[in-house]
């Protein structure tokens, strides 16, 4: 059997050099030098048509946001079966492998709604929300609970769940739930910021 | 072929492990994170409030 | 009839905690977020529900135990909304009572729970003979999608209430006045 040139726990390597990556980023002057370079892509967003529509027209920008809110409660609806699934609170007598892959199908779909009227609504107060740190606290949110989905997550549950450590499972399961709720908590944060 | 499936089922066992560890990683940074922010979180609306009603 | 709810609506006002609620430094926030965020526990299970009988999620598990598994957690979720709804509309209550998209969010909310009764009376009925199906009967769809529709505008209307450009406050044509219930002479707005 062929195995990766960083041996068989490629993947636990992975995750941690990731979290040490973002952590020396955090907490060191290379997020400062990011931030001052990612100025006038925030600057251009305003100028396309999604800003200009999104500061010209408030109902249009209320009704993507409403949009934007059905998407996270059809995800948030997924990662609450799914994750309750594994919990083992929801759905107990139907096959994990269906729920999680079910779930797994609409979540795709919600998250490219949240994505595609995310990026809209962004155009739309790109320079506020350049300078709002909870912002980026929910783009950081994001791109964990992403990463954590899809690289952590659904390879895990992959597996048997009788051959899965149990605290391991309800911890992912819990990690999950959290990351998604830090998400949507500070996004409603942005609506109270600035 | 006795072998190749012991290998198989090695190579599963070994793929199942590193997907449990870096789950566990994973899932400790971010319960780890979210205790710590949802505590600074708290803690600054609690000095707020006493800032503003005293 | 527009002048008894607006006296109503000055009347809870009026009351001590009303005004606290309105003036808090963060309970009102407080209340609001958890209104939004429950969404996902109330609306992310109906709307499971909902695009099960459509055949768009969750094609290989019963229809049945979908829609009776789920309706614990949505119905919990509901209940949160629904005090904090209230609770909403007690720490403004003049201003939401006159709100046109208060009032249609209110008659469609209406709406959503006769639908939903009516849904679930025939789903009860006929389930046996397609439960395993991927797709229900289409009487069920139809539910599910004017379910799926009303609730989509609930949620943009609840996101309008926000917006003042039908506020009594401000001059309206006699259409507008109509529907938001506006008084001659009101003072409070």
């Amino acid at each position: 059997m062929p195995t990766s040139i960083l041996g068989p726990y490629f993947r636990t390597i992975v995750t941690v050099s990731v979290i040490a990556a973002a952590l020396v980023f955090s907490f060191t002057y290379a997020r400062n030098g990011v931030y001052v370079e990612i100025q006038p892509l925030f600057e251009w967003m305003e100028t396309t048509w999604f800003g200009y529509v999104g500061k010209t027209w408030g109902a249009a920008f209320a009704t993507i946001q409403a949009g934007h809110l059905i998407g996270l409660a059809v995800l948030g609806g997924c990662v609450l079966v799914s994750d309750g699934r594994l919990l083992g609170v929801v759905l107990t007598d139907v096959p994990h492998r269906i729920v999680v892959d079910r779930a797994d199908a609409v979540f795709r779909w919600a998250l490219a709604t949240l994505l595609v009227t995310g990026v809209f609504m962004a155009c739309g107060v790109a320079m506020k929300i350049y300078y709002l740190p909870v912002y980026w606290y929910k783009m950081l949110g994001l791109a964990c609970g992403i990463l954590f989905h899809y690289c952590v997550r659904r390879p895990l549950v992959a597996h048997e769940l009788g051959a899965i450590n149990p605290i391991v499972l309800k911890m992912t399961a819990i990690a999950s739930i959290l990351v998604w709720f830090l998400v949507a908590a500070t996004g409603r944060w942005i609506g109270f910021s600035g | 072929m006795n072998e190749e499936n012991q290998s198989l089922t090695d190579g599963q066992n070994t793929g199942l492990k590193d997907a449990q560890t870096s789950a566990l990683v994973a899932a400790s940074a971010i319960i780890i994170f979210s205790a710590f922010y949802w505590f600074a979180q708290i803690q600054s609306v609690r000095e707020l409030l006493e800032l503003a009603y005293g | 009839m527009s002048e008894l709810i607006y006296n109503f609506a000055v009347w809870v006002d009026d009351t001590p905690w009303s005004a606290m609620l309105h003036e808090s430094y963060y309970m009102y926030n407080w209340v609001e977020s958890t209104h939004v965020l429950t969404l996902m526990i109330s609306l992310g299970m109906l709307f499971l529900i909902d695009l099960r009988m459509l055949g768009w999620a969750f094609p290989d598990v019963p229809a049945s135990k979908i829609a009776d598994r789920l309706n614990i957690p949505m119905m919990v979720g509901f209940t949160v909304m629904f005090i904090t709804g209230i609770l909403l509309f007690y720490a403004v209550p003049v201003r939401s009572v006159q709100s046109v998209w208060f009032r249609i969010k209110m008659v469609l909310l209406v709406g959503c729970a006769i639908n939903a009764y009516l849904f679930h009376k025939r789903m009860n009925e006929s389930v046996s003979s397609w439960d395993n199906e991927a797709k229900a009967p289409q009487r069920i769809r139809n539910g599910a999608m004017l379910s799926l529709g009303f609730w989509t505008v609930v949620v943009i209307c609840g996101r309008f209430i926000a917006y003042d450009w039908f506020d009594c406050d401000y001059p309206q044509s006699a259409f507008i006045e109509f529907v938001a219930g506006c008084v001659d002479g009101q003072t409070r707005f």
